[in-house]
C-alpha cells in the first residue's frame, strides 16, 4: 500500500512498532549497537574458527591429490602420527586409474628464527616430484638438499629472509623459499626435502600418500580402488580429508566456542530486554490508549515483535558489516588470524537473534498483556 | 436513580428518537462484603442520538467510573449498558465476554481524553489512522478517512505535525477527529476541556454539540467545566455514585443552543421562551410561528 511514492503500510496499517522504535532514535541506536556488539563478538568467534579451520585444511585442499592414504585408524594430518609400511607407493602403481603418487614425511616440533620460535609441522617430500610441497612459492624456490621453505608470515614473524638459517626440530637449514597460506593461529609449515626429513627424523617412515587420479576419473571411484589394492590403510578423498581435519578442530574448540556464543547471545538477550522494557514502560500509556481504542492483546504484541524485528535485523545487518570489516583488517594486525563469515554463519546468527529478541520481548509483553486499558483515563487524574 | 430524559422530537417530528445509549440498574462494587465500596449505584440512563449529556460531580463521585464502564473499559458489577449501533443492531456492552471488548470498542465509542492521549510517536494523520485501523479501514482508505476528519475539525494542514508540534487545542481536535475515526454512535468524553484556555474550551464544546447534532451521535461528557453547560442538553449531577438531580436545559428556538433560564426570555402561546441573546430574541419576536415547529420540545 502506498500513498504517493513512499510506502506507509505492511499490511494496510500504520506501522506503529516501527513509529515507536524510530520515535526514540537515540535510545533505539544504543540498543541496536549494544546488540549489534554482542552479536559481532559471536560472528566474529565463528568466524576466527572458521578461519583456522581453513587455513588448518589449506595444505589438504591445496595439495591437488584425490586420495590420501594413512595408518588404518588414522584420519587425519593434525594431533594424528601416521607411518605407512615401504612398499605402500610400489603397491599403488598398480592401482588402475592412479596418475602419480607423493609420498610425504610429517613431524611436529618448532622452527627457531632470529626472533624467536614458532611450532611448525615439518613436511618432507619429492621436490623433483612436482607434488606433496606447497601450493604457491610467494618466493624464492624449491628445497633441495640442506634447504627449507618456510611460510612467508612464520618468516615475517621470527624474521627471516630469503638465505637465512632457521632451526627445524633441532636442525639447521636455509630458507630458500617462501610459502603462502600454511601459518595459522597455533602453527606453520616448513617444507623440506624428502632426505632432510629423513635425517632429521632418523629414518622416519612415510607418514601419507597424495594420490593423482587419471583423468576422467572421481575421487571416490580410486579411492574404492585403493581401499581394495591396500587393504590396512585409511583411505579418504580430499572432501573426506578436509572433512577430518575440521572436524579436529571444531571438536577441540566446540565447547569454548558455544560457551563464548551463549555469552555474546546472553549479552544480545540482555541488551534487547533492557532496550525493550524501557521502550516499553516509557510508552505504557501509549500502549494503554491503544488498548481503549479497540487494540487486543494480538495487536499489541505484533507492535512489540515489529520492534524486536526491526532491532535485530539491523543489529544483524550492523555486526554483519562491521565483521566484514573486521575480516579485511584483523589480518592485517595478526596475519595468523584469518576470518571467515559465511552465508551460513550469518543466517544462524540471525535465526539465534531473533529467538534471543523474541525471549526478551516476553517481559514487556507480559506487562502489556496485563496492562488495563483504563489506565488511559487515569492517567491523566 | 433514574435520571430522567427530556423528551426529544426525530427532525421530523415523529416522536421521540430511540436512545442509542439505555443504561439500568449500572452498579460498580470494589471489594466485597463490608470492605465493598460501591462507586456508582443502581444508575439508569437514557441518551437519545443527536444529545449531550453532561455529567458533573465532585472528585470521587464515581464519574470515571461510570464513564469507563460506558465505554467497556470496566466491567460492571450489575446492570446493563443497551447501544444502538450505527447500523440499528444494538448490543449489550455489560453481557459481552471480555475477549469481545477491546473489538466492541473499535467499532462502538470513541473517546476523548483530558490530556488528549495522542502517539507522539504518529503524525496527526496516523494518530487517526490508527483508530480506523482497528475499527477495520486501512490502507488508502484508513488515510483518507484520517485526512477527511482532519479537515472536519479545521487542520487538514497539520496533517503531518506530530502531536508536541501542536498546540493544546490542535492536539484536542485532532483527539477528536481520532474518535471520530470508527463512526461511533457513542463519543465519550473525559474532562475535553481542563487543558484549553477559555477560548480553545468554547470552540471544542461547540464543536462536540456540532458533532451530536450533525451526525446524530450521543455524547457524554465527564466534567467539572460549567462552560460545557452551554452545549449539553442535559446536566446530570453524579454524588456518591448516585444521580442526585436532573437538569433539563431549555433550548433557544431561533439558534437552538441549550440556554440557562435566567437570561432573555419572553411569553409567546402560553409559554416561555428562553434566549441565549437579546438578538435573538428580537429575531424570535418578528415571526415566533416560524420557529415554533423547529423548537418542538421547549420547555415550559
Amino acid at each position: 500500500m502506498t500513498t504517493g511514492t513512499r510506502p506507509l503500510f505492511h499490511d494496510g496499517r500504520v506501522p506503529v512498532g516501527r513509529r515507536f522504535l524510530l520515535a526514540e532514535r537515540r535510545r533505539a541506536t544504543l540498543t541496536v549497537l549494544g546488540v549489534a556488539a554482542s552479536l559481532l563478538l559471536v560472528l566474529l568467534l565463528g568466524g576466527i574458527f572458521a578461519g583456522a579451520i581453513e587455513r588448518v585444511t589449506f595444505y589438504i585442499r591445496t595439495s591437488g591429490a584425490s586420495v590420501f592414504l594413512s595408518q588404518a585408524g588414522v584420519r587425519t594430518m593434525h594431533m594424528s602420527s601416521s607411518a605407512l609400511p615401504a612398499d605402500t607407493v610400489a603397491r599403488l602403481g598398480s592401482v588402475r586409474g592412479v596418475e602419480w603418487v607423493s609420498p610425504i614425511g610429517l613431524a611436529s616440533g618448532s622452527v627457531a628464527g632470529p626472533r624467536g620460535r614458532q611450532l611448525t609441522y615439518l613436511i618432507g617430500y619429492d621436490p623433483t616430484g612436482g607434488h606433496g610441497g606447497p601450493a604457491t612459492l610467494a618466493a624464492g624456490r624449491a628445497p633441495r638438499a640442506g634447504e627449507a621453505v618456510l611460510d612467508e608470515q612464520a618468516a615475517d614473524t621470527l624474521g627471516v629472509r630469503l638465505g637465512d638459517t632457521v632451526t627445524v626440530l633441532g636442525a639447521p637449514l636455509r630458507v630458500v623459499g617462501l610459502s603462502a597460506g600454511g601459518s595459522s593461529i597455533t602453527n606453520t609449515t616448513v617444507f623440506t626435502a624428502a632426505g632432510d626429513f629423513a635425517r632429521i627424523r632418523g629414518g622416519a617412515p612415510v607418514s601419507y600418500v597424495l594420490v593423482g587420479a587419471q583423468r576422467g576419473l572421481t575421487p571416490d571411484l580410486l579411492a574404492r580402488r585403493v581401499r581394495a589394492a591396500l587393504p590396512g590403510t585409511t583411505v579418504q578423498t580430499r572432501e573426506q580429508f578436509t572433512a577430518s581435519e575440521a572436524r579436529i578442530v571444531t571438536d577441540m574448540s566446540a565447547n569454548l566456542l558455544r560457551l563464548m556464543s551463549s555469552i555474546g547471545l546472553l549479552i544480545a538477550l540482555a541488551v534487547i530486554a533492557l532496550g525493550l522494557m524501557t521502550a516499553t514502560l516509557a510508552r505504557l500509556r501509549d500502549f494503554a490508549v491503544l488498548k481503549a481504542l479497540g487494540a487486543g492483546t494480538a495487536r499489541l504484541a505484533a507492535t512489540v515483535a515489529v520492534q524486536v524485528l526491526w532491532t535485530v535485523a539491523l543489529a544483524v545487518l550492523v555486526a554483519v558489516l562491521l565483521g566484514q570489516l573486521l575480516t579485511w583488517a584483523l589480518p592485517l594486525a595478526a596475519p595468523a588470524v584469518q576470518v571467515r563469515i559465511t552465508g551460513a554463519a550469518v543466517l544462524q546468527l540471525g535465526a539465534g537473534a531473533l529467538a534471543v529478541g523474541l525471549l526478551a520481548a516476553l517481559w514487556p509483553l507480559r506487562r502489556i498483556a496485563t496492562l488495563d486499558a483504563a489506565t488511559a483515563f487515569r492517567e491523566s487524574r | 436513580m433514574t435520571a430522567t430524559t427530556r423528551p426529544r422530537s426525530t427532525p421530523g417530528g415523529a416522536g421521540p428518537p430511540p436512545s442509542t445509549l439505555v443504561v439500568r440498574g449500572l452498579t460498580k462494587t470494589y471489594g466485597h462484603g463490608l470492605t465493598g465500596v460501591a462507586a456508582v449505584r443502581d444508575v439508569d440512563l437514557d441518551v437519545a442520538a443527536g444529545e449531550v449529556l453532561l455529567v458533573m460531580g465532585p472528585s470521587g463521585s464515581g464519574k470515571t467510573t461510570l464513564l469507563l464502564m460506558l465505554g467497556a473499559l470496566l466491567r460492571p458489577t450489575a446492570g446493563s449498558i443497551i447501544v444502538t449501533r450505527r447500523d440499528g443492531m444494538t448490543v449489550d456492552v455489560a453481557g459481552e465476554p471480555e475477549k469481545a471488548l477491546p473489538a466492541l470498542r473499535a467499532h462502538t465509542f470513541g473517546f476523548i481524553f483530558q490530556d488528549y492521549a495522542l502517539l507522539d510517536a504518529l503524525t496527526a494523520t496516523e494518530n487517526i489512522a490508527v483508530a480506523a485501523n482497528l475499527a477495520g479501514t486501512t490502507g488508502v482508505a484508513a488515510m483518507d478517512r484520517a485526512r477527511a476528519l482532519l479537515e472536519r475539525v479545521g487542520l487538514a494542514h497539520r496533517a503531518g505535525a506530530r502531536p508536541p508540534q501542536l498546540s493544546g487545542g490542535e492536539q484536542q481536535r485532532v483527539a477528536v477527529a481520532r474518535a471520530l475515526a470508527n463512526d461511533p454512535p457513542v463519543l465519550l468524553a473525559d474532562e475535553p476541556t481542563a487543558n484549553l484556555d477559555a477560548s480553545r474550551g468554547r470552540d471544542l464544546a461547540r464543536l462536540l454539540r456540532q458533532l451530536a447534532d450533525d451526525d446524530r451521535r450521543c455524547v457524554v461528557i465527564v466534567s467539572h467545566d460549567d462552560r460545557l453547560r452551554e452545549v449539553a442538553d442535559r446536566v446530570l449531577w453524579l454524588e456518591d455514585g448516585r444521580f442526585k438531580t436532573v437538569t433539563a436545559l431549555p433550548v433557544d428556538p431561533v439558534c437552538r443552543m441549550p440556554v440557562e433560564p435566567t437570561g432573555p426570555h419572553l411569553e409567546w402561546a402560553n409559554q416561555t421562551w428562553w434566549f441565549c441573546s437579546a438578538g435573538c430574541r428580537a429575531e424570535f419576536a418578528l415571526d415566533p410561528a416560524r420557529f415554533e415547529t423547529t423548537a418542538p420540545d421547549h420547555p415550559r
